[in-house]
């Protein structure tokens, strides 16, 4: 009893004190967030074909079916030429900001509302790939995904900084970002549009931005530090309820996937893998594809060796060990899968979901990779700047913290930046 | 994912960032720089952070977001499971409640090449009658339109949803809201048509079908299926013999592809 009582307890200080996972988040943000660019950059060329006001799946049509089902989409808003490049645009310029992780929470509301308006707005267009990135652009919402990896990090940092050295450091970029989306969101809003369909999105929309007012109001004027501790035990306690979801989202795809194929006869039989590669819009590579498909033997234990996998995959958690073994099994099928079915985008959101599986040991060797191959690059082209891990100094612009709330900062690298992109994303971080 | 609290029992683990504006004063060397991060185990402090440095009014509201965090991740990963098992007895009884949090966000299906892969070739195909400009009216063979997808996709990386998903999706989400005798089945029937209307109008206009000074009046459109052939090592024999479902002659006018229809 008093053991089951300590680890209650335990467990409790875990998810109220910290934004678990740093690096897994940072990495799932960075993953989906450059899928969708990548793909929005990709079919540039085809995209009023695909959601423009007069591809073939008009703004008549999409009208009547989003009117029948509710879903969330700013593209019906309004049928013209200028509004639809517009979306198209900040569907593409988010994208690039939630990659760096500017303005974290911000951005991943605007991205949320970047996929869901393109993917809602023709639905006949997507595949499984639209299927996961529409799914985790929203649970990335609540997460805190911009604690390292991110320029809200790196702002963070030098926020601290300038403040040990007794300067002040106003934001003013953050209030003012908040009153711009402010003012746009009372206009629809009052236009009668927001509502349209289903509440969930349009009241997250407002929910968000009003938890952002209420965390620059405390971070100003709480008098005690209570309220804000509060604030962040909120956010704190919300990306962990979100992280777990993203983890069971994960393994619910791949359970599906390998339940329903136990129940087939061709993944029975050992032949299953030989049909996808012979179907005309899933064979960029014929002959790969018979070269693959030429012994039988080989065919039958991909076969059954992708069905064991997705089915294991979510029970292999329990072991670190065996789920580190799998997981770099499924992140090889998945780009196996890119190529030899020509399906880019969805292999690249499986990856970056499989990601937030990926230990927190790896991930920083990667990081670490990442930051020097960086630097090289710079230092090759002569502007490298030594100290800074991120692109582009900015002005840092790290809130009206006040010089004597000397910063006890992060005794770990993400406790220290974890508000940055956060609750105070928000226009003064609220740790002030 | 690491863990910073060292296993401690009490909620005041170390390095918590819900402590950190007011934490006292020991304060680290700044390790927010990601290249060189700073050992699992920072030092405790000694005060009482986190949620015990609350008092109770702040640790009920704690409790509440708690719990309330705990049942919505609960029902939503159940509402999800739910969405995405078989029929079961559970589905069969709360099938509404299920489908009223699910939809329309969260719809998902991940039964990729499950149960069974498709094991046919399904080909959209399509003719038109053009009205020529010396007054005629000629006859065009089939466009294969999913043949013209497929050259696209061969040796491409990166094949377009335009190529790959445009029409192979329009065809089965016209087939899913048709009986077999082609007629369309509530709204989506109807909508699906104007969709497939509009694919095939936008495909012919690209092959300049109509050809100089004509106009396509009617479209005729079939889909092709050809089973895949078995693999050489199997000894099962299908017939490769194609199987057409042909749809009747449609009219191309301005309210059948809702041109100005806005």
């Amino acid at each position: 009893m008093n053991r089951f009582a300590l680890g209650v307890s335990a467990g409790i200080a875990r998810v109220t004190e910290s934004a678990l996972g740093p690096y897994q988040t940072a990495v799932i943000r960075i993953g989906f967030s450059g899928t969708w660019l990548l793909f929005l950059l990709r079919e540039f060329p085809h995209r009023e074909e695909m959601y423009g006001p007069d591809g073939p799946w008009s703004w008549g049509l999409a009208q009547q079916l989003v009117s029948d089902n509710g879903a969330f989409t700013a593209l019906l808003w309004s049928d013209g030429r200028f509004w639809f490049e517009a979306v198209y645009t900040l569907a593409v310029l988010t994208s690039v900001l939630l990659l760096l992780g500017w303005r974290t929470r911000t951005m991943s509301v605007l991205f949320m509302v970047g996929v869901l308006s393109l993917q809602n707005r023709s639905i006949f267009m997507g595949d499984g790939g639209d299927n996961v990135l529409h799914l985790m652009c929203i649970y990335l919402v609540f997460t805190r995904c911009g604690q390292v990896w991110s320029l809200d990090a790196r702002r963070a940092r030098l926020g601290r900084e300038a403040r040990a050295r007794g300067e002040h450091v106003p934001d003013r970029v953050g209030p003012a970002l908040w009153g711009v989306l402010g003012l746009a969101l009372a206009a629809v809003t009052l236009s009668g549009r927001l509502f349209d369909g289903e509440e969930f999105v349009p009241l997250l929309l407002w929910t968000v931005w009003l938890a952002q007012a209420l965390g620059w109001l405390i971070g100003r004027r709480a008098k005690t530090r209570e309220p804000r501790i509060l604030l962040d035990v909120v956010a704190n306690i919300v990306h962990n309820g979100a992280l777990l979801v993203i983890m069971a989202e994960a393994c619910l795809i791949y359970a599906t996937a390998g339940w329903y194929k136990v129940q087939g006869s061709r993944w029975q039989d050992g032949t299953a893998v030989y049909y996808p590669l012979h179907l005309d819009y899933f064979s960029p590579w014929p002959a790969l594809a018979d070269a693959l498909a030429a012994s039988g033997t080989m065919v039958m234990l991909v076969t059954y060796g992708t069905v064991a996998a997705q089915v294991a995959f979510p029970f292999t958690l329990f072991n670190r060990r065996v789920k580190n073994v799998l997981l770099a099994v499924m992140i090889f099928e998945h780009a196996a899968i890119a190529v030899i079915l020509g399906l880019p985008f969805f292999s690249l959101a499986m990856i970056a979901a499989d990601a937030v599986f990926l230990p927190t040991s790896f991930l920083r060797r990667l990081g670490g990779w990442a930051a020097r191959a960086r630097g090289r690059l710079l230092a090759g082209m002569g502007t490298g700047t030594a100290g800074t891990p991120l692109p582009k100094p900015r002005a840092p612009e790290s809130a009206g913290h006040t010089a004597s709330a000397g910063d006890p900062g992060g005794a770990k690298d993400a406790g220290g930046a974890g508000d940055a992109g956060d609750a105070g994303d928000a226009p003064v971080g609220f740790r002030a | 994912m690491d863990v910073h609290d060292g296993g401690s029992k009490a909620p005041h683990g170390p390095g918590e960032p819900g402590a950190a504006p007011a934490g006292p004063q020991g304060s680290p060397p700044d390790p927010a720089d990601p290249r060189d991060p700073p050992p699992d185990q920072a030092p405790p402090r000694e005060a009482r952070t986190g949620i015990a440095a609350l008092s109770l009014r702040y640790q009920i509201a704690v409790a509440v977001t708690l719990a309330v965090v705990a049942v919505a991740v609960c029902v939503h990963i159940g509402m999800v499971f739910l969405h995405v098992a078989p029929s079961n007895t559970v589905t069969k009884q709360h099938g509404r409640a299920i489908d009223d949090w699910i939809y329309p966000e969260f719809e998902q299906n991940w039964k990729l090449f499950a149960p069974n892969p498709l094991q046919q070739n399904i080909a959209v195909q399509v003719r038109a009658q053009i009205d020529t400009a010396d007054g005629g009216v000629r006859t065009t063979g089939w466009y294969d339109l999913s043949a013209e997808d497929g050259r696209a996709i061969d040796g491409n990386l990166l094949p377009s949803h335009t190529q790959q998903n445009e029409l192979r999706r329009a065809w089965d989400f016209f087939v899913a809201t048709h009986d077999s005798d082609n007629r369309p089945v509530g709204l989506r029937g109807s909508l699906s048509e104007t969709y497939l209307r509009r694919i095939v109008l936008l495909r012919l206009e690209r092959d300049d079908a109509a050809g100089k000074g004509g106009a396509i009046d009617l479209v005729q459109i079939r889909s092709r299926t050809t089973n895949v052939r078995p693999p050489q090592w199997s000894q099962e024999k299908v017939s490769d013999e194609p199987v057409y479902r042909v749809l009747p002659w449609w009219s191309i006018t301005a309210d059948s592809i809702e041109r100005d229809v806005k």
